[in-house]
């Protein structure tokens, strides 16, 4: 009984883990930059693709890919703010009006990254085998992969949680959030902070698709499950709010996995349970202020 | 003299007219066809696109190049040889879309004949479309028994199911020893079909089923599934999955050193990129849903060489053989036939019997195609042998299959 609980909760906290990591990044785009990224999905399978071309390719760990991963998608989403929401949030007349427009252009984004992966890696499934063997916890087994992405993803929660709340950067980063024209007004440079959070959000996502390329196969078209449990974790955490998504993340993967063990067909049924019982209880998510 | 100039104007109207309709006339005129488009609404993104790139896709356009290479198929009716165009829409892995594209392709574009979509349910959605606008649709990646019960008089079931795969895998079963097995399936048409008619099967033949149990189409961990077949200690262990959910129950079970003596998944170990590709020495005694191989004949061994030739790597090894030999049939019925008419067409492939890369190829009464190459092979030295009871088999069932290598 005791392994049997132990299995369950540790499943759960290893797909957990990877939901948390990749809603942080969601929420800092959305809660900060103020761009509902429905186009962070393709950015998972960006980095997914570079790990697993690096990998395959070059014979690169996909732990030392992280450090090239990471930074070349946070280029890519810091240049894309600064060239083509930094435009749409200069001639959006309300915050409101920039929200919609910038999701849209999201979408725009979803199919044209989406479609030059498929013209890159064709649309096939790929996979690799990384540390693909077992590991014994108090009697319950795991696959070493997982949890070295377990800890991994934690490692980057718990850093960047730090970097926000103990930087200079992050308080500016925080500021901007509560109050974009007030942080402006007290000398921080908006631009340049809101396209960071939105390079950072991709980063997040960058380093989530190696993470789950070293368990999970891949596929140009893979991103957009992801998104949308991001999109959950991040309304169950409470929009906006960086802890609220790492909790709301590993509560999905938790529940995700009870409902697993009692019948597999159940599983993707619960997210959406969970989802709309939390939104007629709580409106505001788990950490949420209203 | 404003009459006369209304009436000049009329006139020119009228010869205008006139020159349109005979050029058009002459556009659908038997001399100017020059060439024979065929339209096919498949899923060339989203996640079934996967399933596309591994197993049916490739064989079309492999097909439409060999048959231009030799100029096209002759059609009496033009007395010439007409080369073949195919028209791809993509479908992005939904139904809707497909049935839509579908349409579009017949109503609009006016193909002149139509390729299958991929996928059992895409299949179920496609043939009663075909059907309505009377349009031969030659079954590709799929099949259902409930396909069966609507009795199309245009469609023809070309891939091997559950229907003759059921029994054959519960008959190795018995063959080797195999004395109880988990059943699991994917939550779709192709996965209940399975799961249905696989138990009954395995009961029949005395084999314990222990776990019967669904999973959906997206699951992330099949992990409790695998650790509960093994803790009930069961000999085989059976999925009805696609690729995504069989490279997952792949890799979980590897990583996680849970052996079986038999295992065996429906769509995904046909396919030597994908399967022998990721899995390497692991795929050794890992049985699959099939199939046929180089050895089958020497036609197979030709299409073996076309495919690595033009791909650069092996064709799938379940329906790869069955595609390229419906379409060399469909080629000589439409020759026979000597016109595009379908209705002409579609009687002559109902009746007749054409030799293909396969051997001799026609379909029985319910238009399903039953001289299968084989039903269950098995990844044995890097070949998918055929391991049928019976005459087709080409080597012998390896069991208990060997444990997945400690590490790879």
């Amino acid at each position: 009984m005791f392994v049997t609980i132990l299995d369950i909760i540790i499943s759960g906290l290893l797909l957990g883990g990877i939901y948390a990591l990749i809603a942080v990044g969601l929420s800092l785009q959305y809660g900060v930059a103020r761009v509902l990224n429905i186009a962070h999905g393709e950015f998972i399978m960006l980095g997914a693709f570079l790990t697993y071309t690096l990998f395959t390719g070059f014979k690169i760990n996909p732990l030392i890919s992280l450090v090239i991963t990471g930074p070349a998608i946070f280029v890519v989403g810091f240049f894309l703010y600064r060239t083509l929401f930094a435009r749409l949030r200069a001639v959006a007349p309300t915050v409101d009006a920039f929200e919609g427009n910038s999701m849209l252009a999201c979408f725009g984004l979803l199919f044209i990254i989406q479609n030059v992966a498929i013209l890159i890696w064709g649309a096939g499934i790929k996979g690799y085998s990384f540390w693909a063997e077992p590991v014994s916890l108090a009697g319950a087994k795991f696959a070493a992969n997982r949890l070295i992405t377990l800890f991994v993803a934690l490692g980057i929660c718990v850093a960047f949680y730090f970097f926000l709340s103990h930087t200079r950067l992050g308080k500016a980063i925080r500021a901007s959030a509560q109050d974009p024209s007030t942080a402006g007004l007290m000398g921080v440079n908006i631009n340049h902070v809101l396209a960071l959070c939105f390079g950072l959000g991709s980063l997040m996502a960058g380093l989530g698709g190696t993470l789950i390329s070293i368990s999970y196969q891949i596929q140009p078209t893979m991103g957009l499950e992801y998104t949308v449990i991001a999109l959950i974790v991040i309304v169950l955490g409470g929009l906006g709010s960086i802890p609220g998504s790492f909790i709301g993340g590993l509560v999905l993967g938790l529940v995700g996995s009870i409902v697993t063990y009692i019948d597999p067909g159940l599983s993707l049924v619960a997210y959406y349970v969970i989802f709309m019982l939390l939104l007629l209880a709580k409106p505001t998510g788990i950490l949420g202020k209203s | 003299m404003k009459a006369r100039n209304n009436l000049g104007r009329m006139l020119l109207a009228l010869t205008i007219t006139a020159v349109f309709l005979a050029g058009g006339a002459g556009l659908v005129s038997a001399a100017d066809k020059d060439k024979i488009v065929i339209g096919q609404a498949i899923s060339l993104s989203g996640p079934l696109a996967g399933g596309v790139a591994i197993s049916g896709g490739k064989i079309y356009e492999l097909w439409v190049e060999e048959v231009n290479k030799e100029g096209g198929i002759y059609v009496k009716e033009y007395g010439k040889k007409l080369p073949v165009e195919l028209k791809r829409y993509d479908d992005k892995s939904d139904i809707g879309t497909m049935c839509n594209l579908l349409e579009k392709l017949i109503v609009e574009d006016k193909v002149d004949f139509i390729f299958p979509p991929w996928g059992t349910a895409w299949l179920f959605a496609a043939a009663p479309i075909a059907n309505k606008y009377k349009y031969i649709l030659i079954g590709g990646p799929g099949g259902a028994l409930k396909l069966k019960d609507l009795s199309l008089p245009y469609f023809f079931q070309v891939l091997n199911f559950s229907e003759t795969q059921a029994p054959a895998l519960a008959k190795i079963f018995k063959e080797v020893g195999v004395k109880s097995a988990a059943v699991i399936y994917r939550a779709d048409l192709h996965g209940i079909e399975y799961g249905n008619s696989m138990v009954p099967h395995l009961e029949k033949e005395g084999i314990k089923v222990k776990l019967n149990k669904s999973y959906p189409p997206g699951i992330k961990d099949l992990s409790p599934l695998l650790k509960e077949a093994k803790s009930l200690g069961v000999d085989a262990f059976v999925a009805a999955c696609y690729p995504d959910g069989g490279m997952l129950m792949t890799s979980q079970s590897i990583e996680l050193g849970i052996n079986f003596n038999a295992f065996f998944m429906t769509v995904l170990p046909f396919s030597p990129p994908l399967f022998l590709g990721t899995f390497g020495q692991a795929a050794e005694g890992v049985m699959g849903g099939g199939a046929w191989n180089a050895k089958s004949g020497p036609g197979a061994k030709d299409l073996v060489d076309k495919f690595v030739a033009k791909f650069g790597e092996e064709p799938d090894y379940w329906g790869g053989l069955y595609y390229w030999a419906s379409l060399q049939h469909f080629k000589q019925a439409i020759e026979k036939a000597g016109t595009l008419d379908q209705k002409k067409i579609r009687d002559i492939m109902a009746t007749e019997k054409f030799d293909t890369a396969l051997g001799p190829y026609w379909y029985d009464k319910d238009r399903y195609f039953v001289n299968h190459p084989g039903e269950i092979g098995q990844w044995q030295k890097r070949v998918f042998e055929v391991i049928d009871p019976g005459e087709k088999r080409t080597a012998p069932p390896e069991y208990p299959k060997p444990e997945w290598p400690k590490k790879q």
